[in-house]
Protein backbone atom coordinates (compact mmCIF):
# COMPACT_ATOMS: atom_id res chain seq x y z
CA UNK A 1 0.00 0.00 0.00
CA UNK A 2 2.42 2.54 1.00
CA UNK A 3 4.47 1.25 -1.57
CA UNK A 4 1.52 2.00 -4.49
CA UNK A 5 0.90 5.28 -2.60
CA UNK A 6 4.24 6.50 -3.10
CA UNK A 7 4.26 5.33 -6.73
CA UNK A 8 1.04 7.38 -7.06
CA UNK A 9 2.30 10.58 -5.51
CA UNK A 10 6.06 9.93 -7.23
CA UNK A 11 5.26 9.94 -10.91
CA UNK A 12 3.30 13.43 -11.16
CA UNK A 13 6.21 14.96 -9.03
CA UNK A 14 8.04 13.82 -11.27
CA UNK A 15 6.76 14.99 -14.17
CA UNK A 16 5.99 18.75 -12.31
CA UNK A 17 9.26 18.81 -11.57
CA UNK A 18 10.61 17.94 -15.12
CA UNK A 19 8.77 20.65 -16.34
CA UNK A 20 9.37 22.81 -13.73
CA UNK A 21 13.16 22.12 -14.53
CA UNK A 22 12.92 22.46 -18.48
CA UNK A 23 10.39 25.60 -17.77
CA UNK A 24 13.44 26.95 -15.51
CA UNK A 25 16.06 26.18 -17.77
CA UNK A 26 13.81 27.26 -20.84
CA UNK A 27 13.63 30.65 -18.23
CA UNK A 28 17.45 30.83 -17.56
CA UNK A 29 18.42 30.99 -21.51
CA UNK A 30 15.67 33.76 -22.34
CA UNK A 31 16.91 35.92 -19.62
CA UNK A 32 20.37 35.11 -20.60
CA UNK A 33 19.49 36.25 -23.62
CA UNK A 34 17.50 39.35 -23.04
CA UNK A 35 20.72 40.58 -20.72
CA UNK A 36 22.71 40.06 -23.02
CA UNK A 37 20.60 42.27 -25.60
CA UNK A 38 20.19 44.86 -22.93
CA UNK A 39 23.66 44.80 -22.03
CA UNK A 40 24.39 45.77 -26.16
CA UNK A 41 21.52 47.91 -26.24
CA UNK A 42 22.70 50.17 -23.08
CA UNK A 43 26.44 50.04 -24.61
CA UNK A 44 24.98 51.69 -27.94
CA UNK A 45 23.26 54.60 -26.38
CA UNK A 46 26.25 54.60 -24.04
CA UNK A 47 28.51 55.32 -27.66
CA UNK A 48 25.73 57.52 -29.01
CA UNK A 49 26.07 59.73 -26.48
CA UNK A 50 29.69 60.35 -26.88
CA UNK A 51 29.05 60.37 -30.06
CA UNK A 52 26.32 63.16 -29.81
CA UNK A 53 28.80 64.98 -27.27
CA UNK A 54 31.65 64.79 -29.19
CA UNK A 55 29.19 66.39 -32.16
CA UNK A 56 28.23 69.24 -30.05
CA UNK A 57 31.50 70.21 -28.73
CA UNK A 58 32.29 70.17 -32.54
CA UNK A 59 29.61 72.45 -33.26
CA UNK A 60 30.54 74.58 -30.59
CA UNK A 61 33.96 74.60 -31.43
CA UNK A 62 32.80 75.36 -35.20
CA UNK A 63 30.38 78.65 -33.20
CA UNK A 64 33.01 79.66 -30.91
CA UNK A 65 36.98 79.36 -32.27
CA UNK A 66 36.52 78.62 -36.04
CA UNK A 67 34.16 80.88 -37.35
CA UNK A 68 35.44 83.86 -35.80
CA UNK A 69 38.78 82.74 -36.59
CA UNK A 70 37.62 83.63 -39.86
CA UNK A 71 36.15 86.31 -38.79
CA UNK A 72 38.95 88.31 -38.02
CA UNK A 73 40.45 86.93 -41.37
CA UNK A 74 44.27 86.49 -41.88
CA UNK A 75 45.38 87.54 -37.91
CA UNK A 76 44.31 84.63 -36.39
CA UNK A 77 45.42 81.17 -38.05
CA UNK A 78 42.55 78.88 -39.47
CA UNK A 79 41.26 76.70 -36.97
CA UNK A 80 40.81 72.49 -37.82
CA UNK A 81 38.52 70.15 -36.44
CA UNK A 82 38.77 69.28 -32.37
CA UNK A 83 37.79 66.11 -32.41
CA UNK A 84 40.20 64.22 -35.21
CA UNK A 85 37.76 61.08 -35.11
CA UNK A 86 35.33 63.04 -36.73
CA UNK A 87 37.68 63.89 -39.79
CA UNK A 88 36.83 61.12 -42.22
CA UNK A 89 33.18 61.12 -41.23
CA UNK A 90 30.32 62.40 -42.87
CA UNK A 91 29.57 65.40 -40.41
CA UNK A 92 33.26 66.08 -40.27
CA UNK A 93 33.29 66.87 -43.56
CA UNK A 94 29.92 68.67 -43.68
CA UNK A 95 31.10 70.70 -40.80
CA UNK A 96 34.27 71.72 -43.36
CA UNK A 97 32.01 72.81 -45.96
CA UNK A 98 30.26 74.99 -43.41
CA UNK A 99 33.22 76.58 -42.88
CA UNK A 100 34.65 77.01 -46.31
CA UNK A 101 31.24 78.44 -47.20
CA UNK A 102 31.68 81.17 -44.47
CA UNK A 103 35.08 82.14 -45.88
CA UNK A 104 34.07 82.48 -49.19
CA UNK A 105 31.22 85.05 -47.99
CA UNK A 106 33.84 87.04 -46.27
CA UNK A 107 36.11 87.00 -48.88
CA UNK A 108 33.49 87.95 -51.41
CA UNK A 109 32.28 90.84 -48.68
CA UNK A 110 35.90 91.55 -48.12
CA UNK A 111 36.30 92.52 -51.92
CA UNK A 112 33.56 94.00 -52.50
CA UNK A 113 33.85 96.33 -49.85
CA UNK A 114 37.64 96.58 -50.57
CA UNK A 115 36.44 97.59 -54.60
CA UNK A 116 33.91 100.14 -53.56
CA UNK A 117 36.16 102.03 -51.23
CA UNK A 118 38.84 101.76 -53.91
CA UNK A 119 36.24 103.07 -56.54
CA UNK A 120 35.34 105.77 -54.22
CA UNK A 121 38.72 106.89 -53.06
CA UNK A 122 39.85 106.71 -56.91
CA UNK A 123 37.18 109.22 -57.76
CA UNK A 124 37.28 111.54 -54.89
CA UNK A 125 41.32 111.43 -55.29
CA UNK A 126 41.07 112.49 -58.92
CA UNK A 127 39.45 115.64 -59.10
CA UNK A 128 41.94 116.37 -55.70
CA UNK A 129 45.01 115.61 -58.04
CA UNK A 130 43.44 117.77 -61.15
CA UNK A 131 43.04 121.06 -58.75
CA UNK A 132 46.60 120.24 -57.10
CA UNK A 133 48.03 120.02 -60.67
CA UNK A 134 45.92 123.14 -61.47
CA UNK A 135 47.27 124.82 -58.79
CA UNK A 136 50.66 123.84 -59.79
CA UNK A 137 50.70 125.32 -62.85
CA UNK A 138 49.58 128.78 -61.70
CA UNK A 139 52.22 128.68 -58.96
CA UNK A 140 54.74 128.54 -61.79
CA UNK A 141 53.59 130.91 -63.84
CA UNK A 142 53.04 133.20 -60.86
CA UNK A 143 56.70 132.57 -60.32
CA UNK A 144 57.42 133.15 -64.27
CA UNK A 145 55.37 136.73 -63.84
CA UNK A 146 56.76 138.31 -60.45
CA UNK A 147 60.15 139.13 -60.06
CA UNK A 148 60.51 140.28 -56.55
CA UNK A 149 62.57 138.23 -53.92
CA UNK A 150 59.36 138.71 -51.21
CA UNK A 151 56.60 137.36 -53.51
CA UNK A 152 59.10 134.36 -54.54
CA UNK A 153 59.60 133.20 -50.75
CA UNK A 154 55.64 133.00 -50.33
CA UNK A 155 55.22 131.46 -53.88
CA UNK A 156 57.73 128.92 -53.01
CA UNK A 157 55.86 128.08 -49.23
CA UNK A 158 52.74 127.95 -51.40
CA UNK A 159 54.18 125.59 -53.90
CA UNK A 160 56.07 123.32 -51.52
CA UNK A 161 52.93 122.65 -49.48
CA UNK A 162 51.07 122.05 -52.76
CA UNK A 163 53.45 119.45 -53.91
CA UNK A 164 52.89 117.21 -51.01
CA UNK A 165 49.50 117.21 -51.09
CA UNK A 166 49.53 116.79 -54.32
CA UNK A 167 52.11 113.53 -53.90
CA UNK A 168 49.50 112.42 -51.03
CA UNK A 169 47.04 112.58 -53.49
CA UNK A 170 48.77 110.74 -56.02
CA UNK A 171 49.83 107.77 -53.83
CA UNK A 172 46.05 107.30 -52.51
CA UNK A 173 44.97 107.00 -56.36
CA UNK A 174 47.61 104.96 -56.75
CA UNK A 175 46.82 102.69 -53.76
CA UNK A 176 43.43 102.18 -55.41
CA UNK A 177 44.74 101.10 -58.76
CA UNK A 178 45.15 104.49 -60.40
CA UNK A 179 48.08 105.46 -62.31
CA UNK A 180 50.53 107.85 -61.07
CA UNK A 181 48.95 110.66 -63.23
CA UNK A 182 51.08 112.94 -65.16
CA UNK A 183 52.66 111.73 -68.35
CA UNK A 184 56.45 113.35 -68.59
CA UNK A 185 59.04 113.34 -70.66
CA UNK A 186 62.18 111.42 -70.25
CA UNK A 187 64.28 112.78 -67.93
CA UNK A 188 67.85 112.92 -66.29
CA UNK A 189 67.62 110.87 -63.16
CA UNK A 190 69.13 113.28 -60.86
CA UNK A 191 66.26 115.61 -61.56
CA UNK A 192 64.18 112.50 -61.19
CA UNK A 193 65.75 112.31 -57.61
CA UNK A 194 65.42 115.63 -57.19
CA UNK A 195 61.43 115.97 -58.34
CA UNK A 196 61.10 113.37 -55.05
CA UNK A 197 62.88 115.90 -52.72
CA UNK A 198 60.70 118.32 -54.02
CA UNK A 199 57.38 116.88 -52.49
CA UNK A 200 58.95 116.12 -49.41
CA UNK A 201 58.58 118.21 -45.90
CA UNK A 202 62.12 118.51 -44.65
CA UNK A 203 63.52 118.70 -48.78
CA UNK A 204 66.57 120.65 -47.00
CA UNK A 205 67.89 117.63 -45.26
CA UNK A 206 68.49 115.42 -48.23
CA UNK A 207 71.55 115.49 -50.00
CA UNK A 208 71.85 114.12 -53.66
CA UNK A 209 75.36 112.54 -54.49
CA UNK A 210 76.47 112.47 -58.24
CA UNK A 211 75.55 109.81 -60.13
CA UNK A 212 75.80 108.47 -64.40
CA UNK A 213 74.52 110.71 -66.65
CA UNK A 214 71.75 108.33 -67.63
CA UNK A 215 67.50 109.37 -68.32
CA UNK A 216 64.84 107.47 -66.93
CA UNK A 217 62.56 106.43 -69.55
CA UNK A 218 58.78 108.55 -69.54
CA UNK A 219 56.56 106.17 -68.73
CA UNK A 220 58.80 105.31 -65.32
CA UNK A 221 58.88 108.96 -64.80
CA UNK A 222 56.32 109.58 -62.34
CA UNK A 223 56.47 106.40 -60.94
CA UNK A 224 59.98 106.30 -59.59
CA UNK A 225 59.49 109.81 -58.64
CA UNK A 226 56.94 108.86 -56.41
CA UNK A 227 58.33 105.86 -55.25
CA UNK A 228 61.81 107.69 -54.38
CA UNK A 229 59.63 110.44 -52.46
CA UNK A 230 58.00 107.93 -50.11
CA UNK A 231 61.13 106.54 -49.50
CA UNK A 232 62.86 109.99 -48.38
CA UNK A 233 59.73 111.28 -46.76
CA UNK A 234 59.96 107.87 -44.50
CA UNK A 235 64.04 108.40 -43.88
CA UNK A 236 63.40 112.16 -42.95
CA UNK A 237 60.20 111.70 -40.34
CA UNK A 238 62.04 108.85 -38.43
CA UNK A 239 65.10 110.76 -37.79
CA UNK A 240 66.62 113.79 -35.92
CA UNK A 241 66.08 117.19 -37.65
CA UNK A 242 69.81 117.69 -37.68
CA UNK A 243 70.48 115.11 -39.69
CA UNK A 244 70.85 114.52 -43.18
CA UNK A 245 69.54 111.97 -45.38
CA UNK A 246 72.01 110.85 -48.07
CA UNK A 247 71.37 110.01 -51.61
CA UNK A 248 73.52 108.13 -53.35
CA UNK A 249 73.16 106.15 -56.80
CA UNK A 250 75.51 103.66 -57.66
CA UNK A 251 76.04 101.73 -61.54
CA UNK A 252 75.00 98.52 -61.31
CA UNK A 253 75.87 95.84 -64.61
CA UNK A 254 72.05 95.80 -65.44
CA UNK A 255 70.65 99.04 -63.81
CA UNK A 256 71.59 101.77 -61.24
CA UNK A 257 70.54 101.44 -57.85
CA UNK A 258 69.63 104.44 -55.63
CA UNK A 259 70.55 104.11 -52.29
CA UNK A 260 68.98 106.15 -49.39
CA UNK A 261 70.68 106.41 -45.83
CA UNK A 262 69.32 107.98 -43.14
CA UNK A 263 70.48 108.15 -39.71
CA UNK A 264 67.12 107.79 -37.73
CA UNK A 265 65.76 105.42 -35.35
CA UNK A 266 65.72 102.15 -37.33
CA UNK A 267 62.95 99.67 -37.53
CA UNK A 268 62.69 96.69 -35.27
CA UNK A 269 62.52 92.84 -36.90
CA UNK A 270 58.48 93.37 -36.89
CA UNK A 271 58.47 96.64 -39.00
CA UNK A 272 61.11 95.42 -41.14
CA UNK A 273 58.63 92.28 -41.91
CA UNK A 274 55.62 94.21 -42.48
CA UNK A 275 57.48 96.42 -44.63
CA UNK A 276 58.78 93.77 -46.24
CA UNK A 277 55.67 92.10 -46.47
CA UNK A 278 54.07 95.42 -47.98
CA UNK A 279 56.48 96.35 -50.77
CA UNK A 280 56.26 92.30 -51.79
CA UNK A 281 52.50 93.19 -51.85
CA UNK A 282 51.97 94.25 -55.64
CA UNK A 283 48.26 94.72 -56.89
CA UNK A 284 46.08 92.77 -54.62
CA UNK A 285 46.25 95.16 -51.47
CA UNK A 286 43.57 95.73 -49.16
CA UNK A 287 43.47 99.79 -48.32
CA UNK A 288 41.47 98.75 -45.06
CA UNK A 289 44.44 97.32 -43.55
CA UNK A 290 47.06 99.72 -43.59
CA UNK A 291 46.21 100.64 -40.03
CA UNK A 292 45.27 103.90 -38.28
CA UNK A 293 46.40 106.07 -39.19
CA UNK A 294 46.80 104.39 -42.26
CA UNK A 295 50.75 103.67 -43.37
CA UNK A 296 50.87 104.55 -47.47
CA UNK A 297 54.22 104.35 -48.15
CA UNK A 298 56.05 101.12 -48.68
CA UNK A 299 52.17 99.93 -49.50
CA UNK A 300 52.41 102.62 -52.22
CA UNK A 301 56.10 101.75 -53.77
CA UNK A 302 55.07 98.16 -54.02
CA UNK A 303 52.12 98.31 -56.36
CA UNK A 304 55.03 101.04 -58.10
CA UNK A 305 57.84 98.17 -58.30
CA UNK A 306 55.48 95.23 -58.80
CA UNK A 307 53.56 97.50 -61.52
CA UNK A 308 56.77 99.21 -63.65
CA UNK A 309 59.20 96.58 -62.83
CA UNK A 310 61.66 98.17 -60.70
CA UNK A 311 62.58 96.70 -57.41
CA UNK A 312 63.25 97.97 -53.25
CA UNK A 313 64.34 97.07 -50.23
CA UNK A 314 64.75 98.46 -46.89
CA UNK A 315 66.21 95.34 -45.21
CA UNK A 316 69.43 96.20 -44.12
CA UNK A 317 70.94 98.51 -41.77
CA UNK A 318 72.25 102.21 -42.77
CA UNK A 319 76.03 103.20 -41.43
CA UNK A 320 74.36 105.90 -40.31
CA UNK A 321 72.21 103.63 -37.64
CA UNK A 322 68.75 104.48 -39.09
CA UNK A 323 67.48 102.24 -42.22
CA UNK A 324 69.15 101.95 -45.93
CA UNK A 325 66.55 101.83 -48.85
CA UNK A 326 67.50 100.67 -51.61
CA UNK A 327 65.80 100.97 -55.11
CA UNK A 328 67.17 99.11 -57.48
CA UNK A 329 66.02 100.30 -61.50
CA UNK A 330 66.43 97.96 -63.97
CA UNK A 331 68.25 99.36 -68.01
CA UNK A 332 64.58 98.83 -69.39
CA UNK A 333 63.77 102.14 -67.14
CA UNK A 334 66.74 103.90 -68.12
CA UNK A 335 68.25 105.45 -71.03
CA UNK A 336 71.44 106.93 -72.32
CA UNK A 337 71.17 110.67 -71.17
CA UNK A 338 71.07 112.77 -74.29
CA UNK A 339 68.00 111.02 -76.38
CA UNK A 340 65.42 112.57 -74.34
CA UNK A 341 65.89 116.23 -74.78
CA UNK A 342 68.31 118.67 -76.82
CA UNK A 343 70.50 119.66 -74.51
CA UNK A 344 70.12 123.66 -72.96
CA UNK A 345 73.61 124.82 -74.38
CA UNK A 346 73.23 123.33 -77.91
CA UNK A 347 70.27 125.11 -78.13
CA UNK A 348 71.39 128.38 -76.81
CA UNK A 349 74.48 128.22 -79.87
CA UNK A 350 71.33 127.32 -82.26
CA UNK A 351 69.83 130.39 -80.91
CA UNK A 352 72.83 132.81 -81.53
CA UNK A 353 73.90 131.59 -84.85
CA UNK A 354 69.94 132.19 -85.82
CA UNK A 355 70.15 135.76 -84.12
CA UNK A 356 73.80 136.47 -86.08
CA UNK A 357 71.88 135.22 -89.28
CA UNK A 358 69.28 137.10 -89.30
CA UNK A 359 71.26 140.72 -88.41
CA UNK A 360 73.41 142.09 -91.26
CA UNK A 361 76.83 143.20 -90.11
CA UNK A 362 78.26 146.71 -90.63
CA UNK A 363 82.29 145.73 -90.48
CA UNK A 364 83.97 142.05 -89.95
CA UNK A 365 85.68 143.72 -87.24
CA UNK A 366 86.41 140.39 -85.23
CA UNK A 367 87.56 140.20 -82.02
CA UNK A 368 87.80 137.90 -79.58
CA UNK A 369 86.32 138.91 -76.32
CA UNK A 370 86.57 135.32 -74.62
CA UNK A 371 88.90 132.66 -74.60
CA UNK A 372 87.08 130.68 -77.38
CA UNK A 373 87.60 132.75 -80.26
CA UNK A 374 85.39 130.52 -82.73
CA UNK A 375 82.62 131.37 -80.31
CA UNK A 376 83.35 135.02 -79.55
CA UNK A 377 83.64 135.54 -83.32
CA UNK A 378 80.30 136.00 -83.86
CA UNK A 379 79.57 137.59 -80.74
CA UNK A 380 81.32 140.59 -81.81
CA UNK A 381 78.75 141.23 -84.50
CA UNK A 382 77.32 144.50 -84.52
CA UNK A 383 73.54 143.98 -84.35
CA UNK A 384 72.83 147.65 -85.59
CA UNK A 385 70.73 147.81 -89.13
CA UNK A 386 72.80 149.12 -91.60
CA UNK A 387 72.38 152.96 -92.06
CA UNK A 388 72.57 154.51 -96.15
CA UNK A 389 74.53 157.04 -96.13
CA UNK A 390 71.65 159.52 -96.74
CA UNK A 391 70.50 159.24 -93.47
CA UNK A 392 72.79 161.55 -91.60
CA UNK A 393 72.22 164.25 -94.10
CA UNK A 394 69.55 166.51 -92.69
CA UNK A 395 67.48 167.38 -95.18
CA UNK A 396 66.41 170.74 -95.97
CA UNK A 397 63.30 172.10 -94.36
CA UNK A 398 61.30 174.82 -96.00
CA UNK A 399 61.36 178.46 -94.42
CA UNK A 400 58.29 179.73 -93.85
CA UNK A 401 58.96 183.10 -92.59
CA UNK A 402 60.94 185.28 -90.31
CA UNK A 403 60.39 185.75 -86.36
CA UNK A 404 60.34 188.98 -84.90
CA UNK A 405 63.88 188.45 -83.26
CA UNK A 406 65.10 187.69 -86.94
CA UNK A 407 65.80 183.90 -86.29
CA UNK A 408 63.99 181.33 -89.55
CA UNK A 409 60.86 179.64 -88.86
CA UNK A 410 60.83 176.25 -90.02
CA UNK A 411 57.74 174.52 -90.61
CA UNK A 412 57.80 170.79 -89.08
CA UNK A 413 59.48 168.57 -91.34
CA UNK A 414 57.27 165.84 -93.18
CA UNK A 415 58.94 162.87 -94.89
CA UNK A 416 57.97 163.06 -98.74
CA UNK A 417 56.40 160.11 -100.37
CA UNK A 418 58.81 158.81 -101.86
CA UNK A 419 61.40 158.88 -99.09
CA UNK A 420 59.35 156.86 -96.93
CA UNK A 421 58.89 154.18 -99.87
CA UNK A 422 62.50 154.09 -99.86
CA UNK A 423 63.00 154.05 -96.10
CA UNK A 424 60.85 151.16 -96.20
CA UNK A 425 62.19 149.51 -99.36
CA UNK A 426 66.18 149.82 -97.40
CA UNK A 427 64.52 148.52 -94.02
CA UNK A 428 62.94 145.79 -96.22
CA UNK A 429 65.66 144.81 -98.16
CA UNK A 430 68.42 143.53 -95.62
CA UNK A 431 65.74 141.71 -93.45
CA UNK A 432 63.42 140.09 -95.80
CA UNK A 433 62.15 137.80 -93.44
CA UNK A 434 61.28 140.40 -90.96
CA UNK A 435 58.18 141.04 -92.50
CA UNK A 436 56.99 137.89 -92.32
CA UNK A 437 57.14 137.29 -88.64
CA UNK A 438 54.82 140.27 -87.11
CA UNK A 439 55.27 138.94 -83.99
CA UNK A 440 58.37 137.53 -82.42
CA UNK A 441 59.08 135.05 -79.87
CA UNK A 442 60.34 135.57 -76.64
CA UNK A 443 63.06 133.92 -77.83
CA UNK A 444 63.82 135.99 -80.49
CA UNK A 445 63.55 138.87 -78.64
CA UNK A 446 65.61 137.36 -75.83
CA UNK A 447 68.46 136.28 -77.87
CA UNK A 448 67.98 140.05 -80.57
CA UNK A 449 68.40 141.34 -77.12
CA UNK A 450 71.53 139.32 -76.21
CA UNK A 451 72.92 140.21 -79.37
CA UNK A 452 72.86 143.98 -78.43
CA UNK A 453 74.19 143.40 -75.52
CA UNK A 454 77.35 141.81 -76.56
CA UNK A 455 77.31 144.17 -79.75
CA UNK A 456 77.66 147.59 -77.21
CA UNK A 457 79.91 145.56 -75.33
CA UNK A 458 82.62 144.86 -78.03
CA UNK A 459 81.92 148.50 -78.62
CA UNK A 460 83.15 149.73 -75.30
CA UNK A 461 85.88 146.97 -75.33
CA UNK A 462 87.02 149.17 -78.95
CA UNK A 463 86.89 152.34 -77.51
CA UNK A 464 88.84 151.38 -74.08
CA UNK A 465 86.28 153.25 -72.25
CA UNK A 466 85.57 150.81 -69.63
CA UNK A 467 81.80 151.94 -68.04
CA UNK A 468 80.65 148.54 -67.11
CA UNK A 469 81.15 148.01 -63.31
CA UNK A 470 82.61 144.49 -63.22
CA UNK A 471 81.36 142.82 -60.22
CA UNK A 472 83.79 140.02 -58.37
CA UNK B 1 62.20 130.08 -85.54
CA UNK B 2 60.53 127.47 -84.20
CA UNK B 3 60.67 127.67 -79.89
CA UNK B 4 62.95 125.11 -78.24
CA UNK B 5 60.86 122.29 -76.70
CA UNK B 6 60.50 123.62 -72.66
CA UNK B 7 62.50 121.46 -70.36
CA UNK B 8 59.95 119.34 -68.23
CA UNK B 9 57.97 121.21 -66.07
CA UNK B 10 57.54 121.10 -62.64
CA UNK B 11 59.61 117.90 -62.06
CA UNK B 12 62.27 119.82 -60.18
CA UNK B 13 60.45 122.77 -58.04
CA UNK B 14 61.97 126.03 -57.68
CA UNK B 15 62.73 125.49 -54.11
CA UNK B 16 64.70 122.69 -54.79
CA UNK B 17 66.61 124.47 -57.20
CA UNK B 18 67.92 127.35 -54.73
CA UNK B 19 67.99 125.36 -51.73
CA UNK B 20 64.47 127.58 -50.31
CA UNK B 21 66.36 130.77 -50.85
CA UNK B 22 64.13 133.55 -53.09
CA UNK B 23 66.47 136.51 -51.99
CA UNK B 24 69.70 136.74 -54.14
CA UNK B 25 72.56 137.62 -52.83
CA UNK B 26 73.16 140.91 -54.35
CA UNK B 27 70.80 143.07 -55.14
CA UNK B 28 72.77 144.38 -58.40
CA UNK B 29 71.43 141.80 -60.78
CA UNK B 30 69.26 143.47 -63.87
CA UNK B 31 67.44 141.63 -66.27
CA UNK B 32 69.99 142.89 -69.00
CA UNK B 33 73.09 142.38 -66.65
CA UNK B 34 75.32 140.62 -68.41
CA UNK B 35 77.00 137.49 -67.03
CA UNK B 36 80.19 135.52 -68.23
CA UNK B 37 81.36 132.41 -66.86
CA UNK B 38 85.30 132.46 -65.23
CA UNK B 39 86.83 129.38 -67.18
CA UNK B 40 89.00 127.51 -65.03
CA UNK B 41 86.52 126.80 -62.33
CA UNK B 42 86.02 123.55 -61.06
CA UNK B 43 82.42 122.47 -62.03
CA UNK B 44 82.57 119.75 -59.79
CA UNK B 45 79.72 119.49 -56.76
CA UNK B 46 77.58 122.25 -59.08
CA UNK B 47 73.85 121.81 -59.03
CA UNK B 48 72.80 120.20 -62.49
CA UNK B 49 70.93 124.31 -62.91
CA UNK B 50 74.27 126.07 -61.73
CA UNK B 51 76.39 123.94 -64.02
CA UNK B 52 73.96 124.68 -67.19
CA UNK B 53 74.37 128.38 -66.52
CA UNK B 54 78.04 127.96 -66.35
CA UNK B 55 77.86 126.10 -69.50
CA UNK B 56 75.21 128.86 -71.15
CA UNK B 57 77.78 131.66 -69.88
CA UNK B 58 80.81 129.75 -71.65
CA UNK B 59 80.03 130.89 -74.98
CA UNK B 60 80.04 134.21 -74.26
CA UNK B 61 78.13 137.12 -72.11
CA UNK B 62 74.56 136.80 -71.94
CA UNK B 63 71.66 138.80 -70.48
CA UNK B 64 70.55 137.26 -66.94
CA UNK B 65 67.05 137.53 -68.65
CA UNK B 66 68.55 135.37 -71.71
CA UNK B 67 69.92 132.68 -69.07
CA UNK B 68 66.39 132.57 -67.24
CA UNK B 69 64.78 132.23 -71.01
CA UNK B 70 67.27 129.15 -72.16
CA UNK B 71 66.84 127.25 -68.51
CA UNK B 72 63.40 127.79 -68.56
CA UNK B 73 63.33 129.15 -65.12
CA UNK B 74 61.85 131.89 -63.23
CA UNK B 75 63.96 135.45 -63.28
CA UNK B 76 64.14 135.72 -59.80
CA UNK B 77 65.12 131.75 -59.35
CA UNK B 78 67.84 132.45 -61.81
CA UNK B 79 68.47 135.79 -59.64
CA UNK B 80 69.66 133.55 -57.09
CA UNK B 81 71.36 130.99 -58.78
CA UNK B 82 73.89 133.93 -60.72
CA UNK B 83 74.48 135.54 -57.55
CA UNK B 84 75.76 132.39 -55.93
CA UNK B 85 77.77 131.62 -58.61
CA UNK B 86 79.40 134.81 -58.24
CA UNK B 87 79.78 134.59 -54.73
CA UNK B 88 81.69 130.92 -55.52
CA UNK B 89 84.02 133.17 -58.39
CA UNK B 90 82.35 130.96 -61.13
CA UNK B 91 80.50 133.54 -62.70
CA UNK B 92 81.66 137.43 -63.56
CA UNK B 93 78.63 140.03 -63.52
CA UNK B 94 78.87 143.43 -65.64
CA UNK B 95 75.98 146.12 -65.09
CA UNK B 96 73.89 146.55 -67.71
CA UNK B 97 74.82 149.27 -70.54
CA UNK B 98 74.08 152.94 -68.78
CA UNK B 99 71.85 154.91 -70.57
CA UNK B 100 73.77 157.90 -73.05
CA UNK B 101 73.97 161.07 -70.95
CA UNK B 102 70.88 163.51 -71.61
CA UNK B 103 71.19 167.22 -70.92
CA UNK B 104 69.98 168.37 -67.83
CA UNK B 105 66.02 168.72 -67.97
CA UNK B 106 66.56 172.24 -65.91
CA UNK B 107 68.78 173.61 -68.55
CA UNK B 108 66.65 172.73 -71.42
CA UNK B 109 63.83 174.53 -69.27
CA UNK B 110 66.04 177.60 -69.04
CA UNK B 111 66.53 177.36 -72.70
CA UNK B 112 63.10 177.09 -73.16
CA UNK B 113 62.20 180.00 -71.01
CA UNK B 114 65.07 182.37 -72.45
CA UNK B 115 63.37 181.41 -75.93
CA UNK B 116 60.55 181.97 -75.11
CA UNK B 117 60.96 185.62 -73.52
CA UNK B 118 62.72 186.38 -77.08
CA UNK B 119 60.16 185.23 -79.00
Amino acid sequence: MTSHISGVVFWPVAVVAVVALVMWVRQAAAAARLGKRLATAEQEVRSREADIRVREAELAHLVDVRLPAVELGGRRPQQGLRDDRLAGAAYGQRMDQVVNRFVGAVEKARVRADQSAKATLKAAMRSVQALANEQQLSISDMQDRHDSPYVLQDLMEIDHANSQFARRAQAIAVLCGSWPGRQRAASPLIDVLRGAKSRIRDYQRVEIGPGPDIDVISRAVEPVVLAVAELLDNATRHSQPNTSVEVTLRPAHNGTTVVIDDAGVGMDELEVSLAVERLGGGENLDINRLGDPPQFGFAVIGVLAARYGFSVSVDTRSPYGGVRAVLFLPKALLVTAGTAAAPVVARAAHHRAAAQDDLPVRTPAVRAVAAEPAVAAPAAAEPVHERAPGDDEVPQTPITGATVGGLPKRRRREASGEQVAARHARTAEPLPDEDTGPIRTPYETASRMGAFARGTRSGRAESADDEGTTQE
Amino acid sequence: MTPPRRREQGLVRAYVVTDGRAHPTRNTLDIVSLVNAVTGRPMAGLTPERRAVMELCRGGALSVAEVAGYLALPLSVTKVLISDLIDSGHIIARAAIPKAQLPDVQLLQEVLNGLRARL
